[in-house]
């Protein structure tokens, strides 16, 4: 399996935040899920990435170069989509697009116009007329026609109606089985357990985990109780106050130690309990 | 580069830059300091920086298939163009002048070949006093026209004191064409050195300053 982007010790300073060492690969035609609460680090990272932000560390090596020594050509292969960002919002769209189209060797035509029937886009709006979800369909139909093999998505699906979400979740399946490559942060994890081969999970600036989806979640459980007991403190992670009583989460290799019944934990259970635990750290 | 040129026109061209071009025509106003002409274009300049804020355009212009040096280049083209538009039309308005309205101008340089020369030495000098600046961080393109509009306060101010009191301007330069035409020629030549030069500086400084930058 080829490497299509390569992060290594990524660092990114500061004065109330710092990016500390992020390291992580991407494996060509897989999609891999980038989760961590607001202000992780997500989209420093992202950023960085593109060159948007200056690192102050680290290397970043897409198909084995960097953005410094081919930064035309690795963008050509690439598709960024950040939301809440609105480009020339009184200009056309198709006006917009004529411009984008004329910068990609691989622009395609039919992808464009099979995205704009898709996601029911007119051409002759402004992007101020469209509501925050059509704006990032429209991004989404740039990135998405002109050949990118690296779709670098910063939380995609953030503003869209469930069946808009539904779809766009589907074109990622299907832009994956065609070999794409695809990050994409989110805070809707259930987006997650439905597409994402992998995981990262960045928490307070550093890369917590890096695994695939099922070893991540695999490697957690989710137990329920109503009297704690000091003598397992050690073990829960982040304990939480919910309807009956209180939940936490147990690695999966301790769970037989606990008295109480532990179930499969998802994605959405494994983040908010390490969230949790990082901030009573 | 002429993709980028395009987009730049296409994309970020405020109408009020072009209107400004217009303003050309101010140099068949009697009596008036030709020079502010100048300053009225980097004010449609400012309003294409304003808007480019306003609609993220560094940042989608950086996600194209381009170096983020190109960025710059792209932005120092469009400008470029609409200065020498403007120097063309103030051209074509001094040549009609000294057919329609021969009379020598009492605030600042005459409508003549130095006048141009001025344009010239102003954009030159703009580009290093602006651009600099306002690549530094983009999202402060207020800081940056305030300090292109000192500067410009500066150009006009000293153009009409210069006129009345340095003998080579007052005696040589602000005089009607076509006299003192090999000194004006010069100042021309000077003037338009200063300017690829000024320009040359100034896109060199801010496409370092790009690169260093963090655009949010």
């Amino acid at each position: 399996m080829k490497t299509v982007l390569e992060v290594r010790n990524l660092e990114k300073i500061y004065p109330a935040f710092r990016l500390d060492r992020v390291s992580f690969s991407l494996e060509e035609g897989k999609i891999t899920g980038f989760i961590g609460r607001n202000g992780a680090g997500k989209t420093t990272t992202l950023h960085s990435l593109l060159g948007l932000l200056h690192p102050d560390g680290g290397e970043i090596r897409f198909w084995g170069a960097s953005l410094s020594e081919k930064e035309r050509e690795i963008k050509q292969r690439i598709g960024f989509v950040s939301a809440g960002m609105e480009f020339y919002k009184r200009k056309k769209l198709k006006t917009i697009s004529a411009v984008t189209r004329s910068f990609y060797e691989h622009w395609d035509e039919e992808a464009y116009r099979r995205c704009l029937a898709a996601f029911a886009l007119d051409e002759e709006k402004t992007p101020e007329k469209l509501s925050n979800g059509m704006k990032i369909k429209y991004l989404l139909t740039l990135a998405l026609s002109h050949g990118a093999q690296l779709l670098i998505l910063d939380e995609p699906t953030s503003g869209l109606d469930p069946v808009s979400r539904e779809e766009l979740l589907e074109i990622f399946l299907d832009l994956r089985d065609q070999g794409k490559t695809i990050l994409f942060s989110t805070h809707i994890t259930s987006d997650l357990d439905k597409t994402a081969d992998n995981i990262l999970y960045i928490a307070g600036g550093k890369l917590r985990a890096e695994a695939s989806l099922e070893d991540f979640v695999a490697s957690y459980r989710l137990t329920e109780y109503t009297e704690a007991d000091p003598a397992f403190d050690a073990l829960l992670i982040g304990p939480r106050r919910s309807k009956n009583g209180k939940t936490a989460l147990v690695r999966a290799a301790d769970a037989a130690k606990l008295p109480w019944e532990t179930r499969t934990a998802n994605l959405e259970e494994i983040m908010v309990h390490m969230e949790k635990e990082a901030a009573e750290e | 580069m002429r993709k980028l040129l395009k987009k730049e026109l296409t994309l970020c061209l405020h109408p009020a830059a072009v209107m400004m071009l217009f303003l050309s025509a101010l140099v068949l106003a009697p009596n008036y300091p030709y020079a502010v002409s100048f300053f009225y274009l980097t004010l449609g300049l400012f309003f294409i920086c304003l808007e480019g804020r306003e609609n993220h355009d560094v940042i989608y212009t950086l996600t194209l298939p381009v170096a983020k040096r190109d960025a710059v280049t792209a932005r120092f083209a469009l400008t470029v163009l609409l200065e020498l538009v403007l120097l063309a039309l103030v051209y074509g308005f001094i040549q009609l002048r000294r057919r329609i309205l021969p009379d020598p101008n009492a605030a600042g340089m005459d409508a003549n070949l130095a006048l141009l020369g001025e344009g010239f030495l102003f954009f030159g000098l703009y580009h290093l006093v602006f651009f600099p600046s306002y690549y530094r961080d983009v999202n402060k393109v207020g800081v940056s026209f305030v300090k292109g509009c000192v500067f410009s306060a500066v150009f006009v101010a000293a153009d009409i004191v210069l006129c009345y009191t340095l003998p080579l301007m007052r005696d040589v330069l602000d005089t009607p064409d076509p006299q003192n035409l090999g000194a004006k020629l010069g100042f021309l030549a000077v003037s338009v050195a200063v300017y690829a030069a000024g320009t040359l500086l100034a896109l060199r400084i801010s496409q370092r300053r790009l690169e260093a930058q963090d655009i949010r």
